[in-house]
């Protein structure tokens, strides 16, 4: 029976868990990197000194970076059994996929309409055009920095297959995607998991892995008239998190949150000293 | 129709023949010239120092599309407008004929020169790979930093292994976004300037996107519990 107290499951323990592993090397990587990125300021010097100094930062970065790197490998390994290659148009362009649609660019639309009191808000599916970005924006962004911070870190070999040069402009993408990166998911993705009136003062989805019922209806019409449908709505019911809990991935996602803004004000106070390249 | 180009393909064995034969003698010829060499296994010694026996020699065995910036290549290399003709760059010492050189200092005129991760980061000092007095234009016939030896001479001191590939790396960076940079180094400028848009229309498009959806859904709840 469904009740407004009711719950339907939206992440799997597999998709928390991957999204555990970014959290906790995302949150390495850019302290080790802002660390030797502003090394020529006090704070710089200091973010440092946690990981033991200039060069043990940049130790400690590698090795992350490589989990990072087999972590990615191991999702995109993920991806290709989530296909349903028997069907692979309906599964790669339909409701549940994460692949952009024209739909997007409609619900796009919509939205910014709706911002305005222009129009009704779009009836957005299981997955949102900004979620769907930030997706594909982690999804790009990790292998542009993990093949030029392999090539950073073996710049002989890289020497070998590629002039020289490359180097200076790898050095520039690597550390040029790593300040976007930070920024984008210090910024707007902590606005729409924290700030937002919705979301305020944590969007519990990604750790509890269930939402209740009427919030998803507001925020994700599309996808349980979608589940209606296809009467899978009573198979998607979940059990609330249990109180103990809440209470520890709230002190965490706090202290991630916590360690990002650290780093992003900082960051910009010390901007002055740092170049993009 | 197939009887014709049987007779085709035979008359073009021998021709193959020929070929290969040409491509195999001209190779023994140069493997009789190596074995020949008093120095042992020249090759790797030629393809790391510069040097042939006593004779210098530009790197051999290049990688095609690995060039280095600085060795001209080709038929004619010498161009009337090449900058580093008319700029001290072939000078055994480069400073000559500048007033008061000895009391000044390397970064009272080479200011951005001293602000790279070599000299910051790396805190070396300029003399450390320039050389000391007389220090010679990069491009000097003796100079350590000419680029048919740079590698060896200098860059291989920290970088173990270096070659004349890894010694194209721009130590002294230009200034990605300038429009000098286009020309002197195309691909750096074209990376900076894609990626500082892509950051700067990320950030334009979904900080505003961020604030207007906080904005929106406020003002909903407020009517919702009025």
């Amino acid at each position: 029976m469904m009740t407004p107290t009711t719950r339907i499951k939206r992440f799997g323990v597999i998709d928390r868990v991957f999204h555990l592993f970014l959290i906790l090397t995302f949150l390495t990587q850019t302290a080790t990197g802002f660390g030797r990125l502003y090394y020529t300021t006090a704070w710089g010097k200091r973010i440092g000194a946690l990981f033991g100094g200039y060069e043990s930062s940049l130790l400690v970065h590698k090795w992350v970076g490589i989990i990072m790197l087999i972590g990615f490998i191991v999702h995109t390994v993920f991806l290709l059994f989530k296909v349903d290659w028997r069907r692979p148009k309906a599964s790669l362009f339909g409701p549940d996929s994460l692949i952009p649609t024209f739909r997007d660019f409609v619900h796009l639309g919509q939205r910014i309409r709706w911002f305005f009191g222009l129009g009704a808000a779009p009836r957005i599916g299981r997955w949102s055009y900004w979620e769907k970005f930030d997706y594909w924006a982690v999804y790009w962004g990790m292998p542009l920095l993990a093949i030029t911070g392999l090539m950073l870190m073996y710049p002989i070999w890289t020497s070998r297959w590629a002039p020289g040069w490359i180097l200076n402009v790898a050095a520039l993408l690597h550390r040029a995607e790593a300040i976007l990166a930070a920024a984008y998911i210090f910024i707007v993705h902590f606005f729409i998991g924290h700030l937002r009136p919705t979301s305020f003062p944590m969007n519990e989805a990604m750790f509890s892995g269930s939402v209740p019922l009427p919030e998803a209806k507001e925020e994700k019409p599309g996808w349980v008239e979608q589940m209606q449908q296809q009467g899978r709505l009573e198979l998607a019911a979940a059990n609330p998190p249990s109180t103990m809990y809440r209470v520890i991935y709230f002190l965490f996602g706090y202290a991630a949150l916590g360690i990002g803004v650290y780093l992003l004000i900082n960051g910009i106070l010390y901007s002055g000293h740092i170049r993009l390249h | 129709m197939t009887a014709a180009i049987h007779i085709r393909r035979w008359f073009m064995a021998p021709v193959l023949f020929a070929l290969m034969g040409v491509l195999l003698a001209s190779g023994g010829a140069q493997g009789a010239e190596e074995v020949a060499s008093a120095i042992r296994r020249y090759k790797e010694r030629e393809a790391s120092t510069g040097y042939y026996e006593e004779y210098e020699v530009l790197p051999r065995r290049q990688r095609p599309f690995v060039e280095i910036p600085g060795v001209k290549r080709g038929i004619f290399p010498y161009s009337p407008s090449a900058a580093q003709v008319r700029i001290r760059t072939r000078l055994a010492d480069s400073h000559r004929g500048i007033k008061f050189y000895e009391s000044r200092r390397c970064e009272a005129c080479h200011v951005r020169e001293t602000m790279d991760n070599h000299t910051v980061r790396a805190n070396l000092t300029c003399r450390q790979c320039h050389g000391g007095e007389p220090i010679a234009s990069i491009d000097h016939y003796y100079s350590p930093l000419n680029p048919i030896r740079r590698h060896a001479y200098v860059c291989s001191k920290c970088h173990e292994g270096a070659s004349a590939s890894f010694a194209s790396y721009v130590v002294h960076e230009p200034v990605p976004g300038a429009t000098e940079t286009r020309t002197a180094f195309p691909t750096l400028y074209y990376a900076y300037w894609f990626m500082l848009l892509l950051l700067l229309g990320t950030l334009v498009f979904f900080i505003p996107h961020s604030v207007l959806t906080g904005l929106r859904e406020l003002f909903g709840r407020k009517r919702k519990s009025e």
